[in-house]
């Protein structure tokens, strides 16, 4: 078992954190990730120039560790994986990765869906849009607190 | 009693302020002291999924503060 979380200032390169999870979970039969990407284009379709992820000294990164520990608690894997980025992140660039190993599929697609909606709703950090129609405070939809209440 | 602001309240409220400690015992009194000073930020301070934290745990609005706490407003949080 091992269970990673990091919090990024630079880039997150999910090509190595998958080849990292890949290693790990050797004698695994299924590895599932997902990597976010900043978007180009805002809701109402006008540019975005970047996204600036503010986090907290202590928060944020104890948040990330609690998600990722309660994955692995919760399903049945092997290996968890959360790598996320803070700061100023250019359209296209990836803001975070998560992954998940176990010996059956079901167990790593549920842990990877369920990573992610608590990290749109829990993770400590404060984003804001700045582009072409200003700077903007995104905070979760009620679709993805409802998501997230699916797990409860 | 220092008392510290992220995301969009430090945006509106500053990132820290100094409160006296005095005349306020919970954090649901700072927070409504806060809001009366600064009505711009009072929606996002009285949101539901707004937290409160002092010396990183959660706390509630019934939670007793002493003048030597640090208490921290954050908005709602978001990654992903």
């Amino acid at each position: 078992m091992s269970v990673v979380a990091r919090l990024e200032e630079d880039a997150v390169h999910p090509e190595q954190e998958l080849g990292a999870l890949l290693e790990r979970a050797k004698g695994d039969g299924a590895v599932v990730s997902f990597t976010g990407v900043a978007r180009r284009a805002s809701k109402s379709g006008q540019a975005v120039y970047r996204l600036v992820l503010e986090h907290h000294p202590a928060l944020t990164l104890q948040s990330l560790e609690n998600i990722a520990g309660e994955a692995a608690a919760k399903f049945d894997v092997n290996h968890v994986h959360i790598v996320h980025r803070r700061g100023n992140i250019a359209p296209g660039e990836p803001i975070v990765f998560a992954g998940a190993a176990s010996i059956h599929r079901r167990a790593a697609f549920e842990a990877a869906d369920y990573l992610m909606d608590r990290l749109k709703t829990e993770a400590v950090f404060w984003k804001r849009e700045v582009g072409e129609a200003g700077a903007k405070w995104i905070e979760p939809t009620e679709a993805d607190y409802a998501d997230r209440e699916r797990w409860d | 009693m220092k008392v510290l602001f992220h995301g969009r309240l430090a945006e509106a409220i500053g990132s820290e302020l100094e409160v006296s400690c005095a005349s306020v015992c919970t954090v649901a009194e700072v927070r409504e002291r806060v809001a009366a000073e600064h009505p711009d930020a009072a929606s996002v301070l009285r949101n539901k999924r707004a937290l409160s934290f002092v010396g990183e745990k959660l706390v509630r609005d019934d939670y007793r503060l002493t003048c030597g706490d640090k208490l921290e407003f954050l908005p709602p949080v978001s990654g992903g």
